[in-house]
């Protein structure tokens, strides 16, 4: 039988454990260490909620409940190096948003939620980013990117990018 | 006593119970519908199926305040006072939006759900829902999941009332099941490589009040109106948990749990829930036979003549030993020694083999598992006091035949399975008259002169005392197959009485004469009766 | 009323540096917070914060003082204090604001109110997508660690108090309390059923409070500036309604959508949305009419052009058919937007967002998109107005039928979309299905289209 290979690196869990003492359980860990794997990984994989659930004392479909419920962790794959959430709430919707997500994902050949080939980029219709005074517009990573057009916004999305924190 | 008005209905409650509003209502006769709450699962009040109108009744004035808007009646306990309205017009209407809501979505499965005729869904559809559908048409059928080796999942059906969910977290404590996603497209699922399989697993497909849930014991094997239900108890191990025996034409399909709230609560166990099987098994005993030399065939014996010819054989070869099997009722156990006795006045009586297998098991919710493999021990070993106060066990009976003080040995068994190899069938070769009465040959029919058929536990009529010293009685839920006599009817016409055999009768009498089953001498509640209670009173 | 001329909140914003503790303390900042560890009790803090009429910013407005006093009195502990910074109701930023360009006021608010309640350990739950809030406001609570204004025993008072940020990710509901104490708690964030209340039952079920990020850093300037000045400023309570708190304090705006300043303004609580529009923002955009205004996040439904003059604070948006004040976001929709546009995405928000926990919500908000897209589509009939308008009247806490609010701010804009644009929805779906629009019995669906 071969051995399996661990996901969770001993810096992940350190990371993890040095925020036990925060709370009061283990189980409050969950979204914290879900945040801490996605970080690294650009996604969280099933085997990675395996080893989550162990550390944490729960079993595994109690982790992959509270993963699922987000509609946040990409699981069978990375989500690209960029990761561009395009914001169609209402009042980005008001100036353009629906339109700046269509344009985007036919330019880059992708469905909403979908990443490009080269695993560079991702396209996810996001809920209310909070910054309609900017509308529309996108959070690439950390970066807010403010009053897009589609024009700026393809222009912003070929810039590379610091890894999300 | 607190006095709660149901839709105009006085009745009163306990000083000390803690009641829901669901449960005050049926007090008063009155069913609230609900999905998801259970008496033993915590309350969620998500299904929003029980919302009710409550008030309270000011105790001086009399003057009823209504609570401005539906509650839940599930979550909302009552005290003196409360006042509990079920049928107003906001009450009707909010159900049958509920109802509504939940067929949007819902797969037209029907015809090929097994839930059909015990289905919440169907059934508050036709009491509380609306007459035609409103929604846009979207026929469709569910989507099947596998979940574990004895649950299937119809995805679709699901109704989101997450019992499921909760028992595997507060029950089991063994959480396989989960939900996935969020809002409209949740689901139901189990984590890959993590099935539904621990010892309590049926349970959930008891608690999923639609078809989403579906044992694949019984999945399209009878339609639920066709069968009918025995309150039996699990023949599986001393817990003795409460159960229907559900079948049709003397073929049984499923066990069901039967609440009983000083046994199993709302449970059983997956051992007991599928431990029905043996019950039809072809390979089974279904004759009467007897042989002249060890090794020859069996000749089958009628019936009636097994009653005469066996007390002849046992009387010639003198020197009787009886097991009497914890499997059998305490009736049929006091049969059996009254029997033995009456044969041979100073005959060996003993408890039988008492099989054992693991410890005993609790779970977080309190259900144990037990590692006594027979439901009747205790009441075996209160009947055979009566007339041996050693209470001999099997040990005893194989150093006494051993010894080679018994020329005659009948023993009982009745186990689903195979209980004893040839070692330790051997103390037993070479006597004058051996009788084994069993479901299944053994290395023990293999030296038998009398091989007699058993009943399965299902076929059984009478009292079996589990673990806690509580009693329960139950009748017969299905006929042996070909005629076969069980073993009450055979010992009851060995003793020379008329008639059929009438187990309480002999309850009655075997009441009588103990002080440890005194208790047997009255109506047994279906909830049974603690007999060390009734001892000290 | 009197009106606030400079902005207080929002003091810090164009301040360079105005982030840092050193620039908060120039300001004023943490005096407050050292007079009140060296001279007043708890109970002093909660007086002062019930004196002063502060009624929460998240969206509900409930006193907050008031809802201090809920928790159980001689408690051993732990209590703790949830900070809602999960700010995700579309058109609303001012939280965002107020973290990224004054962490620290947040934080003294923080602290003050830790130190009334007793609370030992202060969660901030920050939603994912402010990363720079993140970093602000860690750089914060770093600075306040080495100030000595957070740890153990602050300023020698006996007073500890630990602040942890707690990130989420991207689901409304988790602004929702108990939604946010399940999610803080690890599993996925139903709202739970009360009673319980979280100052009775919260958070790893201890005594909590939940409050929103603007009422703390209304806590630290009615610290700083006194009882007497937060009620100099809003709208007083009506004399004639013992049970009305007023509306006091400046409030933040938000105002986005179809105007020519989109941004956050700081204004006196009772500003009216035409005040703000034609004020602050500039006006309508392009030179168009309003057609419709969301008063305070989208889940309070829609004012009309001709109801403009309704005062913004927690009276006003009620009188005109509207759920409330709730975030104090504006978003103007114009003359030139269709409704079922506006509604379409409405839906769609609520479906996505629906935690599935209850039925009416989770089946209602699925249903109405629906019917939405189908109208949207060209396959709308006028029964479908018939079947949202029971929708929105029957979804929802205040009828009792759901678990949380996220349902009646589902309802609120199908609700007023109906009825006060009922029109202009008829002849969108006439016009656009000549041959379907008077079906009464149910049609095929559309492929059904996910929210998600």
């Amino acid at each position: 039988m071969i051995a399996h290979k661990k996901i969770l690196t001993d810096e992940m869990v350190a990371k993890i454990e040095a925020l036990a003492p925060r709370y009061p359980n283990r189980r409050a860990l969950t979204l914290p260490a879900l945040h801490i794997v996605n970080a690294e990984l650009r996604h969280v994989p099933l085997d990675a909620v395996v080893e989550i659930a162990a550390l944490l004392g729960l079993a595994p479909a109690e982790v992959q409940d509270t993963l699922t419920f987000y509609q946040f962790f990409h699981q069978e794959k990375p989500h690209g190096k960029v990761r561009a959430f395009v914001c169609r709430s209402v009042s980005c919707a008001l100036r353009g948003g629906d339109h700046l997500l269509e344009h985007l994902c036919r330019k880059h050949g992708v469905e909403p939620y979908g990443t490009t080939s080269d695993g560079e980029l991702t396209i996810e219709p996001a809920e209310c980013l909070g910054a309609c005074d900017f509308a529309p517009c996108i959070l690439a990573n950390d970066d807010l990117l403010k009053n897009m057009t589609p024009e700026a916004a393809e222009a912003e999305l070929k810039k590379p990018r610091a890894r999300a924190t | 006593m607190p006095t709660i008005i149901v839709d105009g209905q006085e009745i009163e409650i306990g000083a000390d119970e803690r009641l829901n509003c669901i449960e005050a209502a049926r007090r008063a006769g009155k069913e609230i519908p609900h999905y998801c709450w259970h008496p033993g699962l915590s309350v969620v009040a998500s299904c929003r199926m029980c919302l009710i109108e409550t008030g309270s009744r000011d105790a001086a004035t009399g003057k009823i305040t209504m609570v401005p808007k539906l509650v839940p009646g599930c979550q909302t306990p009552v005290k003196d006072g409360t006042v509990i309205v079920t049928e107003s017009q906001l009450v009707k209407d909010s159900r049958a939006r509920v109802e509504e809501a939940l067929l949007i979505d819902h797969p037209i499965d029907c015809p090929i759900c097994d839930k059909a005729g015990e289905c919440l869904l169907q059934d508050y559809h036709f009491q509380h829902g609306q007459a035609e559908r409103r929604a846009d048409l979207h026929p469709f059928t569910s989507r099947r999941r596998d979940v574990g080796p004895t649950v299937t999942l119809f995805v679709d059906r699901c109704i989101m009332c997450t019992r499921c969910v909760r028992f595997t977290r507060e029950v089991s404590g063994t959480a396989e099941l989960m939900v996935t996603s969020r809002g409209a497209k949740e689901e139901i699922d189990v984590f890959p490589g993590h099935p539904l399989d621990n010892k309590l697993s049926g349970n959930v497909v008891d608690l999923c009040p639609v078809g989403a849930l579906g044992d694949k014991d019984f999945l399209y094997q009878q339609r639920v109106w066709f069968m009918k239900r025995e309150a039996n108890v699990c023949g599986g191990c001393s817990a003795g948990c409460s159960i229907h025996t559900e079948h049709n034409q003397d073929t049984i399909y499923r066990l069901k749990p039967r609440e009983n709230p000083h046994v199993n609560g709302w449970w059983i166990c997956d051992e007991g829930r599928y431990g029905w099987h043996h019950v039809h098994d072809p390979a089974r005993i279904v004759a009467a036979g007897r042989r002249a030399l060890t090794g020859g065939a069996f000749t089958t014996v009628e019936w009636h003549d097994v009653v005469g010819r066996l007390r002849d054989d046992l009387k010639s070869a003198g020197r009787l030993a009886v097991a009497v099997s914890p499997m059998l009722t305490v009736e049929e156990a006091w049969m059996l020694c009254a029997v033995a006795r009456s044969i041979d006045p100073e005959a060996f009586l003993a408890v039988g083999h008492v099989p054992r297998q693991g410890a005993d098991e609790t779970f977080p919710g309190g259900f144990t598992i037990r590692g006594e493999k027979c439901p009747n021990r205790l009441g075996v070993e209160a009947v055979v006091a009566l007339f041996d106060p050693a209470v001999r066990s099997w040990d005893d009976l194989v150093t006494h035949v051993r010894g080679g003080k018994a020329n005659a040995v009948w023993i009982t068994a009745a186990y689903p399975g195979p209980w004893l190899d040839e070692a330790a069938a051997a103390a037993f070769a070479g006597l004058d008259c051996l009788v084994v009465q069993d479901l299944f040959e053994s290395p023990l029919t293999a030296l038998a002169t009398w091989q007699l058929p058993a009943a399965g536990f299902a076929e059984r009529a009478g009292t079996w005392v589990n673990v806690a010293h509580r009693a329960q009685s139950f009748g017969q839920a299905v006929r042996p197959p070909a005629g076969v006599w069980p073993e009450g009817r055979l010992f009851w016409n060995m003793l020379g009485r008329r008639g059929l055999y009438d187990p309480d009768a002999v309850r009655r009498q075997v009441a009588e004469s103990s002080a440890a089953l005194v208790a047997l001498a009255g109506e047994i509640p279906p909830h049974g009766v603690d007999l060390r209670i009734a001892q000290l009173a | 009323m009197t009106t606030a001329s400079q902005p207080v909140l929002l003091e810090a914003v164009g301040v360079p540096d105005g982030h840092t503790i050193a620039s908060y303390r120039s300001r004023g900042g943490y005096a407050p917070l050292e007079q009140v560890l060296a001279g007043k009790q708890p109970a002093d803090v909660i007086e002062m914060v019930k004196s002063s009429g502060l009624r929460g910013r998240g969206g509900a407005g409930f006193p907050t003082g008031l809802k201090w006093t809920f928790l159980p009195k001689d408690h051993p502990g732990p209590i703790y204090l949830c900070i809602n910074a999960d700010e995700s109701e579309p058109g609303t930023f001012n939280n965002r604001i107020l973290m990224e360009d004054d962490p620290h006021q947040v934080l003294e608010g923080i602290i003050l109110s830790s130190y009334a309640t007793r609370a030992s350990t202060a969660y901030l739950y920050l939603r994912y997508e402010y990363p720079q809030s993140w970093h602000r406001l860690q750089a914060a609570i770093d600075e306040a660690y080495a100030a000595g204004y957070l740890g153990k025993n602050i300023r020698g008072s006996g007073f500890s108090l630990d602040v942890y940020l707690h990130r989420g990710a991207a689901a409304y509901i988790c602004g929702e309390e108990t939604g946010l104490i399940e999610s803080l708690e690890g599993k996925r964030a139903w709202p739970r059923i009360k009673p319980p209340f979280p100052a009775i039952e919260g958070l790893f079920r201890k005594p909590t409070v939940v409050n929103n990020i603007e009422t703390m850093a209304c806590v630290a300037q009615i610290a700083r500036r006194g009882v007497d000045w937060f009620k100099s400023i809003g709208v007083p309570a009506d004399p004639n309604n013992p049970r009305d708190p007023g509306s006091y304090g400046p409030k933040l705006y938000c105002l986005s959508g179809h105007v020519e300043k989109p941004g956050c303004y700081e204004a006196p609580l009772g500003i009216t949305a035409r005040q703000l529009i034609d004020g602050q923002g500039g006006g309508v955009w392009k030179g168009r009419r309003a057609k419709a205004v969301i008063p305070g996040g989208i889940s309070m439904g829609l004012m009309t052009e001709s109801e403009l003059d309704t005062p913004l604070d927690f009276a006003g948006p009620g009188k005109v058919g509207c759920l409330g004040l709730g975030t104090a976001a504006v978003v103007v929709i114009d003359d030139q937007t269709s409704i079922v546009d506006f509604l379409h995405n409405s839906c769609r928000f609520f479906a996505h967002e629906s935690c599935g926990q209850c039925t009416p919500c989770r089946e209602g908000t699925s249903w109405s998109l629906r019917m939405l897209e189908r109208i949207k589509a060209g396959k709308g009939r006028l029964r479908d107005l018939d079947l949202l308008a029971e929708i929105g009247g029957t979804m929802g806490m205040m009828p009792g039928s759901t678990i949380c609010g996220l349902a009646d701010g589902a309802a609120w804009p199908i609700k007023n979309a109906i009825k006060k644009f009922r029109g202009e929805f008829e002849d969108y779906i006439k016009r656009t299905n000549p041959s379907g629009w008077m079906v009464t019995d149910p049609v095929p669906a559309l492929q059904i289209v996910g929210a998600h």
